[in-house]
């Protein structure tokens, strides 16, 4: 046992347990006075699991992991489109398992699971000899699920996918052409997702945060109440517990999407500031793993999910302030879930077996 | 990478945390912190006697807070389905709403029942902007015993906003009707403030503090509320008024004008029910306060008018006899006697006492009309009585003048006129107030009375009467002479004239002597009895009767109308009888208890709670 904790990474493990301390005290003050009075208390139950989780594929061999990739992938795809057909439907979308009052969101798991695939994929390839027509094969393995995802609907979900796509420029050396190419497929996929697969929720969503003024009183009031949140906290913030916007519940889902704002109007800038660092030294120290990673899967798999805990911070984060669009990315560690919470542990577990192997070899 | 990353949030929150700190502060308390304006309940209103006449309650109100107004067309049309609302209307309220800036919430449906609030409870799921406010609320405590009188309260209209728009604030309640409209300044309280902490559905989380809302001043009517029970019941199912006034002062001690109102279903939208029973019922006409708005013809009551201006202008002396033969004959057209075998000789006592119409047709004749008015103005017959309440009408008394306004077409005064005003037919036309007014006079030998129904406030500390000024009167004398013929005549009427006739007059007169003058005023002409009696009730004769009481020191001055109800004696003076009755015998002895209303809360909640505004 003591062999199994020795696998965790202190550096890593201390700022993880910092942002679960930040985020339990958020859930806390989010929470009161609601319904969701204990929602801080499920949702550290889902913490311990996690970290058991953690703990438990830290001490594995990250090789043994990438061997079930191809596996995990195909169970994933089937997961992604039996959702599709016996799902649970809530608000409009049909994202959710339901297994015993609980409910389970396959596609959370999914990300880290394709990136696991193609990360394992691409790095037993030489990336000399590695064919156009392969790596165009390898963009389908992550727009497949994308699309699948994108049927429930749930475009947040289904964007948070493209950070595998790092992978790619990465393996080929971050040529000029590669990077090109990439912006241009996304543009392309912007273009005709607004064209064709947008739905008039999501095109609104895009038109608010163009103008938000615009429809105050819809997608664009949650914004400005959340950006009302920050702005009234300034320096210091209002104090735990005494942010009058989380109170009064003029903050919309703030156990979720709009956590970040109750910890931001409670304990102002300088709350943020120490948030926001423990994020980047969550980041800088998976890319230390991606450097450090013995084989090329594993330092693919670790630039990856730098790539995407980076997005959701930004998307989130940049959200709630008013910065990007209302797409609805969860924020590591801040908005309850399950799903979401577990396959965040699960993929540090990886990342921390990789940092433990790099260590003792 | 990751720290350009980290930096670009940091500087877009700082943006927002410092740059725009204080504007979004603002924001923050703008929509956590309202001053909401507290209702201020009116004042009670009594009785003379201190019985509550007007009680408050609480009641619950459907609101919409002012910043919380729905602007989207598709929202305002829902909302007025869901609560059976026109959609026009409610779309027109909120706009000037809108245009009015701060002040009392939009109210979308006053009082709520149970089932009320089980529809607020279900539609604001919906609506989140609506929200149920605490507020006074009128109760009328004896249903329909005084509607006209004390009226009823609503909201400001938007007619009223457009006339006097400095006076009325938007969602205010004032007086609609009778006392409520013309005592509102003397009832209405002064609004309080609150500031208070609100979450995202408007529902008070802390209060900060509050200046209170000062009640109404309660006051006390001249009303007597027992006499004006027994008003009520006299009148019964007949149509008609009955005025009572006090002689020492003129306050008015019982108004019922039949058929009445409850005021307690006005607090309410109106029902369509309600607008058959009482708006758009153009046969019985109850919401006009027949009292002060309702123009008889004065019939024989008049004669006593003619009789002082015959006397004062000298054309007879009382003891002159003059020959009934049951008709006479007047420039070229013969007048008819009401008794068709003719009165014989009469002087002028015997004249009111069998109240002869030829004697008054003789007396008329020898006057010119505008003689006839000129005394009806000196004794106060011509001018409205100046009464505290709303639209009082005026009496009309023809005169050349009159007749070449009024009548245009055929604007010359006709000398055969003359004959009909001397009993109170053809053009003239009194209010039951104004006919009160004019026996109060006679009663009084000559003053001319101010009727008014305001006796003074109620002091909060004691709850008794601060009296307020009577209103000034005028004093025009009556000769002794002529004074002392007219009251000989009127107490003959009772004792041995036209209303001795009835058993039951006899009967309290001898109780209590009262003096008093019959009246039947025509609605239609008949070729004979016989075809008369055939007719529809609604043309057959208005009763009258007048007088005052006791004879020795009158303290009370009367006048009863009952709608085609026939011949004064026996439809309108035995409800002056009882009236009488009840100010001079039962009012000291056995008074009526005070009243309370069948339905004395029909709206509130099902733990009624205790009255707002009691001692």
């Amino acid at each position: 046992m003591k062999e199994r904790f020795r696998a965790l990474d202190p550096r890593l493990l201390w700022v993880l347990l910092a942002l679960i301390a930040l985020g339990t005290l958020t859930l806390y003050s989010a929470g009161r006075n609601t319904v969701q009075a204990t929602i801080w208390l499920k949702q550290s139950v889902w913490n311990l699991l996690g970290l058991s989780l953690m703990l438990l594929l830290a001490s594995m061999d990250p090789r043994r992991i990438f061997r079930y990739s191809f596996v995990a992938y195909l169970l994933g795809l089937a997961a992604l489109a039996a959702v599709l057909v016996v799902g649970k439907k809530i608000g409009g979308s049909t994202r959710w398992f339901s297994i015993a009052g609980q409910t389970f969101q396959p596609s959370e798991l999914m990300k880290w699971v394709t990136l696991l695939y193609l990360s394992q994929r691409l790095g037993s390839r030489n990336a000399d000899t590695v064919g156009r027509l392969e790596l165009v094969g390898a963009i389908g393995l992550v727009v497949f699920p994308m699309l699948l995802i994108e049927r429930q609907p749930d475009l947040g979900m289904a964007l948070s996918f493209l950070p595998i796509l790092l992978i790619i420029p990465l393996m080929k050396g971050l040529r000029a052409r590669w990077i090109v190419a990439l912006v241009l497929l996304v543009l392309a996929g912007g273009f005709g997702a607004w064209k064709f697969a947008l739905k008039p929720y999501q095109k609104q969503r895009v038109m608010i945060f163009l103008d938000p003024s615009s429809d105050l009183k819809k997608k664009g009031y949650q914004v400005n109440q959340s950006k009302i949140a920050i702005g009234s906290g300034g320096l210091i913030g209002k104090g735990f517990t005494s942010g009058s916007q989380t109170q009064l519940n003029f903050l919309p889902v703030k156990t979720t999407d709009f956590a970040f704002s109750v910890w931001a109007e409670e304990r102002g800038f300088l709350g943020v500031l120490l948030a926001l660092g423990l994020f980047g030294l969550l980041m800088s120290r998976i890319l230390d793993a991606a450097r450090a990673a013995h084989t090329n899967p594993e330092a693919y798999f670790c630039a990856g999910a730098a790539g995407i805990f980076g997005l959701h911070l930004l998307v989130n984060v940049g959200m709630v302030a008013g910065a990007l669009p209302n797409k609805g990315m969860v924020l590591p560690f801040f908005s309850a879930g399950g799903s979401s919470t577990l396959s965040f542990f699960l993929a540090l577990g990886l990342i921390m077996g990789i940092l433990h192997r790099s260590r003792v070899k | 990478m990751t720290w350009s990353l980290v930096g670009l949030l940091v500087l877009i929150y700082a943006r927002l945390q410092l740059v725009r700190h204080g504007e979004l502060s603002e924001q923050a308390l703008q929509q956590a912190v309202k001053v909401r304006p507290i209702p201020a309940p009116r004042g009670l209103v009594l009785d003379r006697n201190g019985n509550r006449l007007v009680d408050n309650r609480r009641a619950l109100h459907l609101v919409i807070q002012r910043e919380d107004l729905p602007t989207k067309p598709e929202v305002v049309a829902s909302l007025a389905a869901a609560l059976e609302l026109d959609p026009a209307a409610l779309t027109r309220k909120i706009q000037s709403y809108w245009q009015a800036g701060k002040g009392r919430p939009l109210v979308l449906k006053e009082n709520l029942d149970e089932v009320g609030i089980a529809l607020a409870e279900r539609i604001r799921a919906r609506f989140p902007f609506l929200s149920v406010e605490v507020a006074p609320r009128r109760v009328y405590l004896g249903d329909e015993l005084a509607g006209h009188v004390l009226g009823y309260v609503g909201e400001v209209d938007e007619q009223m906003m457009k006339e006097k728009h400095d006076v009325f604030r938007l969602g205010e309640t004032i007086g609609k009707e009778g006392f409520e409209a013309s005592g509102n300044d003397k009832l209405k309280g002064v609004d309080g403030q609150k500031r208070i902490l609100v979450d995202q559905l408007g529902t008070e989380v802390a209060n900060f503090g509050q200046a209170d809302a000062q009640t109404g001043r309660s006051l006390f009517l001249t009303l007597d509320a027992g006499l004006q029970k027994v008003a009520e019941d006299a009148m019964g199912q007949e149509a008609g008024a009955v005025v009572v006034l006090d002689l020492r002062d003129g306050g008015v001690l019982a108004m019922y004008s039949s058929p009445s109102y409850d005021p307690n279903l006005f607090l309410n939208r109106l029902s369509q029910d309600m607008v058959d029973r009482y708006l758009a019922n153009n046969v019985t006409r109850p919401m006009v306060n027949r009292a002060i708005q309702g123009i008889y013809a004065p019939g024989s009551t008049f004669k006593l008018l003619i009789a002082i201006a015959a006397l004062e202008k000298g054309v007879i002396t009382p003891q002159t006899p003059i020959f009934c033969g049951g008709r006479k004959n007047f420039y070229g057209r013969d007048f008819r006697c009401d008794k068709p075998t003719g009165h014989g000789s009469l002087n002028m006592v015997q004249a009111i006492a069998q109240s002869c119409d030829v004697y008054f047709y003789e007396l008329a004749s020898r006057m010119d009309i505008d003689d006839i008015y000129a005394t009806a103005e000196k004794y106060g017959l011509t001018e409205r009585t100046g009464i505290d309440l709303p639209q009082e009408k005026r009496t009309r008394i023809p005169s050349r003048e009159w007749k070449r306004k009024a009548v245009p077409r055929d604007p010359k005064w006709y000398a055969g006129e003359t004959i009909s005003v001397g009993i109170g037919q053809g053009a003239v036309g009194v209010t039951p107030l104004g006919l009160a007014r004019f026996y109060a006079l006679l009663a009084t030998r000559g003053k001319m009375l101010t009727p008014h129904l305001f006796y003074g406030f109620r002091d909060d500390q004691t709850n008794a009467l601060e009296p307020a000024a009577v209103p000034a009167f005028k004093d025009t004398p009556l000769d002794p002479k002529i004074w002392s013929v007219l009251a000989e005549g009127l107490h003959e009427v009772v004792q041995s004239g036209t209303a001795a006739a009835n058993p039951f007059i006899r009967e309290i007169a001898k109780e209590i002597p009262f003096a008093g003058k019959t009246g039947t005023a025509q609605v239609a002409t008949f070729v004979d009895k016989a075809h008369y009696a055939r007719q529809a009730k609604k043309l057959k004769d208005h009763a009258l009767f007048a007088g005052y009481a006791p004879v020795d020191h009158p303290q009370i001055a009367f006048a009863v109308v009952v709608e085609n109800a026939g011949f004064g004696s026996t439809a309108a003076a035995p409800v002056a009888a009882k009236l009488v009755k009840y100010w001079c015998v039962d009012r000291l002895t056995n008074p009526l208890p005070p009243p309370r209303g069948r339905m004395v809360d029909p709206f509130a909640p099902q733990q009624p709670q205790e009255p707002e505004a009691s001692e």
